[in-house]
């Protein structure tokens, strides 16, 4: 099977190589600057310009096409042109963002160009590109550079010189993405913002990865090395990693390096194979993040192996065999049962210690997701489904998470209400009003009342260095955001603390819950804890376990 | 009008500064093609005198800035998702200049321009 779609795409492949290129010539082209654009998406997420992760524009670029491709795909034409406009008519219909938005409005001039030209040949290309570069900058006024509009004028000009040489449509193709490549490299020189953020525009580099996996299509490359071997860090789920204990997975071993020049990611991938299973490999911000299972005798040899390849920073073991023999029990939430013609409360908990404390406050569903692992449309409508009652409230706890709750409940029969929580301690303050016998709006008004009145402080690292609302901030180092604005940094946790404190002016506020993260050790928290309890005898001080991801601490201020 | 106290004295921010930063806000932003008069008295002001003023109407209480955008938008576009984008750089952009809070950014479509039939 897998044999036979091979030969398929060879075969247009080669149709590409020989130009010019039908309709379904044309769709394999998109498709595959879709599938790199997809293997490349957390990368593009990760170019936000704020210090918390929290970009979202290769999600929209990503969804933005895959709209173009399933209009495509049902038109199924071998007219290119045809072809085209089907793809702009599904990226305006599906468009999402901004820099969706662009997208569609470039594959509008695109298809405009080629009207209904059976082929694609690259003088065909070359008029396509060029009245995509004019129709993307007349959507706007005052066009900013240093966007993907600057990469899409970088490829049309581009793709005139190519022309001008006589290349075909295939070396047109590298010429361009060569050409989008270098112009993203420029953005930064042209966008003092992204110079400031210390990275390239987002927009455009999805651009970039768009036609690159065209190009790679038409090579004849791979479109999924880098996302079978490479991860990102916040998709690195080591939890439950394993049910059972097989033979040869005595240990867990994690770390942390830096490859040093010239690292060969297959290479390394290579080496570890005859060392262990359940082999993965992250990467974020430069730092590379490997797990592997390995048997007793063979737990150091990775540690080992590695430090040929880079610098070691941070090396984490774990007995699994230990483990499994039932020491650390996984713990039962036991969440409030609804009953018919009751309201129900559908939750989103980024941390195990939040799901229980959201359980013992009434909890009817929990959904896990948050920042950076935002829960689907799919998966919040289906805990609203499995509840017994057709009245439920969802709480999603985070601002990413909001939207996809909202249309979760657009797409029920059920009478769905979104209370718009951005965090923990507004979900815990909508949760505490939770009457099940009450109608869905005296609920819902009166959770969003209560939302109102807790304040959030928020306690991170900076993914990386920017200067923001005139606060310097330095890659590593700790952020303080209070009711989602960034209002300090600082070298440790506790001066961010106290720091925060004084910002907020504490004394309008009587009581203090600090919730700590996953990658936070409890006695740290205590540490912490007691030094604030200290300084600040008049505010009742408490500490829970969160067990959210990325921030250390979430602290509700009432 | 909307005022700051400081140990200096009073900051003042009149609503037509605050209609500035919004309507550079708004022309940056994708999509937006140009402002539309809001009111009769915007629309005569647009036919008879240069440089008018029109297109952004500002309210403010004591919670901070309700702002409302007449706009005109290129054809062609999906709709939604350029509004959303420019209410977000709108209030982003007021917020960060002028330091006071935007409750609200209401945005009416008031006309689509047609660069390119299809």
């Amino acid at each position: 099977m897998t044999k036979k779609k091979n030969t398929a795409q060879d075969e247009i492949r080669h149709a590409i190589l020989r130009s010019p290129v039908n309709g379904s010539g044309l769709f394999s082209l998109f498709e595959a600057g879709l599938t790199w654009l997809q293997a490349n998406q957390a990368y593009v997420n990760s170019l936000n310009v704020f210090p918390v992760p929290d970009g979202d524009t290769g999600t929209n670029m990503v969804l933005t096409m895959q709209a173009a491709l399933r209009e495509a795909e049902a038109t199924g034409t071998e007219n290119a042109g045809e072809m085209a406009k089907a793809i702009a008519q599904g990226a305006l219909m599906g468009a999402r963002g901004n820099s969706g938005v662009i997208l569609s409005q470039i594959w509008r001039g695109f298809s405009r160009s080629l009207d209904s030209l059976p082929t694609l040949d690259a003088a065909s290309l070359l008029r396509g590109l060029t009245e995509a570069r004019d129709t993307a900058y007349k959507g706007v006024v005052k066009p900013v550079e240093g966007t993907i509009l600057t990469v899409i004028k970088d490829i049309a000009t581009s793709a005139k010189a190519s022309f001008e040489r006589g290349s075909k449509l295939n070396e047109m193709l590298s010429e361009i993405v060569e050409a989008a490549q270098e112009s993203v490299k420029r953005t930064p020189d042209l966008l003092p913002i992204l110079k400031q953020a210390g990275v390239v525009d987002s927009g455009g580099t999805g651009l970039a990865f768009i036609f690159e996996g065209m190009d790679r299509f038409a090579r004849g490359e791979s479109l999924e090395i880098n996302e079978k071997l490479l991860k990102p860090l916040a998709e690195f789920d080591l939890d439950h990693t394993l049910e059972e204990v097989e033979e040869g997975q005595d240990y867990e071993v994690v770390l942390d390096f830096t490859p040093k020049a010239g690292f060969d990611l297959q290479e390394y991938y290579k080496g570890l194979e005859p060392l262990g299973t359940s082999i993965q490999v992250g990467e974020g911000d430069g730092i590379y993040r490997m797990h592997i299972h390995t048997e007793l005798a063979k737990r150091f040899e990775p540690i080992a192996y590695t430090e040929g390849q880079g610098v070691v920073k941070k090396v984490m073991m774990e007995n699994l065999r230990d483990q499994m023999n039932g020491n650390n029990p996984p713990e039962e939430l036991k969440l409030t049962p609804v009953e018919k013609g009751q309201t129900g409360v559908v939750v989103v908990s980024p941390g195990d210690g939040l799901s229980r404390i959201y359980a013992s406050l009434g909890a009817n569903a929990l959904i896990k997701g948050g920042q950076t692992m935002n829960p689907s449309v799919k998966d919040i409508l289906a805990a609203v489904e499995s509840l017994p009652t057709d009245r439920v409230i969802v709480l999603p706890n985070n601002k990413n998470v909001i939207l996809a709750a909202e249309n979760a409940a657009k797409a029920t029969s059920k009478k769905v209400a979104v209370v718009p929580s951005r965090n923990a301690p507004q979900g815990f303050a909508a949760l505490l009003r939770l009457m099940p016998d009450s109608s869905l709006e005296e609920n819902l008004n009166s959770m969003k009342e209560a939302i109102q009145e807790v304040h959030t402080g928020e306690i991170t690292t900076a993914s990386r260095s920017v200067q923001i609302e005139g606060v310097q901030v330095k890659k590593n180092q700790v952020i303080a955001l209070f009711d989602g604005q960034l209002v300090t940094s600082a070298p440790t946790i506790e001066e961010a603390c106290e720091s925060l404190f004084k910002k907020t002016n504490i004394d309008q506020f009587e009581s203090i819950t600090l919730f700590y993260g996953q990658d936070m050790p409890l006695n740290r928290v205590n540490q912490i804890a007691d030094g604030l309890k200290a300084r600040y005898p008049s505010h009742s001080i408490e500490v829970h376990e969160g067990g959210q991801p990325h921030y250390q601490l979430i602290i509700a201020f009432e | 009008m909307t005022n700051q106290e400081t140990e200096l004295g009073k900051i003042y921010i009149l609503p037509k500064a605050i209609r500035t930063v919004a309507r550079d806000a708004a022309l940056q932003s994708y999509g937006v093609i140009g402002l539309a008069p809001a009111t009769l008295g915007e629309a005569i002001n647009k036919l008879f005198c240069k440089g008018a003023d029109y297109g952004i109407l500002v309210k403010s209480d004591s919670d901070g800035f309700e702002l409302t955008l007449n706009l005109v938008i290129e054809y062609g576009l999906r709709i939604r998702s350029v509004t959303d984008s420019v209410a977000e750089t709108v209030a982003y952009h007021v917020q960060k200049v002028m330091g006071v809070p935007v409750k609200q950014v209401n945005v009416h479509v008031r006309g689509l321009r047609i660069s390119n039939p299809d």
